[in-house]
């Protein structure tokens, strides 16, 4: 990756990263809400190279773990995202992606989301971090997973358009 | 991709594990230069947040009202844009009744137990991703506002300051599935453990099993040494289960907390506790039962005909 590729693909970060923490965060969702930076990541690590969804996933997981809001130990949001992200880019990057079409990535999106939400979930508790009630972590669990797949394909378009922008690859039929 | 390519990929998917792993070895080792980082990210962002809460609060709720304007015709669209503009207009007013109501029953209830504190509008929620409940309030050490202090809303415990920043304040809610706070039964004096859960209920595990505990029964807390994080005699919720189950270690029940925290748009933090404990000053009035009126109606059978 060049030089002017990390700048423009940085300044696209933090913008995602200011609007996730000072207008999404406004909104106290029915349901837990969505995370733009996360929609946002593993939709640009979907349709990039392995390396580079796993440099996608490491810096979105180290603004995630920068937000005052998160509540586990500075790395762990950095070491999920960057699984999240290679996994995601693994199975979606290429001709013979396991995805296929838009619809496809909307739901790997989805399904993505979860499992890192799992994956927080199964982390936490061995980090010290407190989780709560079983029924509280279903409805979130559920709820993000909606907003997510309501979020998605609205903005799942302009991501497309960036990525294809910057890296002059990954488009979505 | 050729064998050099996926080399390179697995070395730099190795490197970046190792980093990760590394950072939350530092921080679960309290290393101050992530702190500073964290501090450094919200002095960045706070502005960000003041404006748009600014911006936002009106229309927060209310995008049904605002997505009807503007349909048809020049002067329907003028008649509109008036309507629309008037709207606003209320809308900003009724949010910030909602605030001074909020604001004036914070000051009440500071007033009669005699805390200092320092009013702020909440400027951001905290995200749930990471299953916390926390949000930030736009005042912070430069308005006095220290590290675990007590945070009130108008019905009572609302939280404790977690971070702070020169111009904000991270707040952990009392529903933070980390939060724990001393509590003692107003009737029966015995004093337990409150943890939150995640949601409006939160659990107390009493110290003595030996008494009996009561649904209704009112929390206050039981504050700390030197009134940090908890100053004394602050409502905070209800009994509204108790679990008899034999066998507990401990007697255990589930409080509801008085604080709605989905409606927090304005707390105050205690920077400075009251000279004596207020104890039962602040316990919440049980409300007055509404008379329902009682309808009557008299029914007159209509004469059926002879014949």
């Amino acid at each position: 990756m060049s030089t002017r590729l990390i700048g423009i693909s940085a300044v696209v970060f933090l913008s995602i990263f200011v609007i996730q923490e000072s207008l999404v965060s406004q909104f106290r969702l029915p349901g837990g809400g969505f995370s733009i930076l996360i929609i946002f990541a593993l939709s640009w690590a979907i349709m990039s190279e392995r390396e580079v969804a796993a440099v996608i996933g490491f810096t979105a997981g180290l603004l995630m773990d920068l937000s005052q809001s998160s509540s586990g130990p500075f790395g762990q949001w950095t070491l999920i995202m960057l699984l999240a992200s290679y996994g995601i880019s693994y199975l979606g990057y290429g001709d013979d992606n396991f995805f296929g079409g838009a619809i496809g990535v909307v739901f790997s999106i989805v399904l993505a989301n979860l499992l890192l939400e799992v994956m927080f979930l199964i982390s936490g508790p061995l980090l010290g971090v407190s989780i709560g009630s079983f029924s509280r972590i279903f409805f979130t669990l559920l709820g993000t997973s909606v907003w997510t797949l309501f979020i998605t394909p609205i903005v799942l378009p302009l991501f497309a358009k960036l990525h294809k922008s910057i890296f002059q690859t990954g488009t979505l039929t | 991709m050729s064998r050099g390519g996926q080399s390179r990929t697995r070395l730099l998917l190795v490197i970046l594990i190792v980093t990760s792993l590394f950072l939350v070895t530092l921080d679960l080792r309290g290393v101050q230069l992530l702190d500073n980082l964290k501090q450094g990210t919200q002095n960045v962002l706070s502005p960000f947040q003041r404006i748009s809460n600014s911006a936002l609060s009106p229309i927060k709720n209310f995008f049904s009202d605002l997505s009807l304007l503007g349909r048809s015709g020049s002067q329907i669209e003028k008649l509109e844009k008036e309507n629309a503009s008037l709207k606003l207009e209320l809308l900003e007013r009724a949010n910030a009744d909602v605030q001074l109501d909020q604001l004036k029953n914070i000051l009440d209830l500071a007033g009669t137990a005699g805390y200092k504190i320092v009013n702020a509008k909440v400027i951001s929620q905290g995200s749930y991703q990471s299953f916390a409940q926390t949000v930030t309030i736009g005042s912070g050490s430069n308005a006095g506002i220290a590290q675990n202090m007590t945070v009130l809303s108008e019905y009572g415990i609302a939280g404790i300051v977690k971070e702070v920043y020169p111009n904000s304040a991270l707040i952990q809610l009392a529903i933070d599935p980390g939060f724990r706070i001393g509590v003692r039964i107003v009737n029966s004096q015995q004093i337990g453990f409150l943890s939150g859960r995640g949601e409006r209920s939160a659990v107390l595990q009493l110290l003595d099993n030996s008494t009996d505990i009561n649904e209704g029964d009112v929390l206050m807390s039981r504050g700390s040494i030197a009134n940090r994080p908890f100053v004394p005699g602050v409502p905070v919720g209800y009994i509204t289960t108790v679990d008899n189950s034999a066998g507990t270690i401990a007697q255990s029940a589930t409080v509801r907390y008085y604080t709605d925290f989905s409606k927090l748009s304005v707390l105050a933090v205690v920077v400075g506790g009251p000279k004596s404990n207020p104890g039962d000053a602040l316990v919440p009035q049980k409300p007055q039962p509404i008379p329902t009126p009682t309808v009557t109606v008299f029914v007159t059978p209509t004469p059926t005909p002879s014949n």
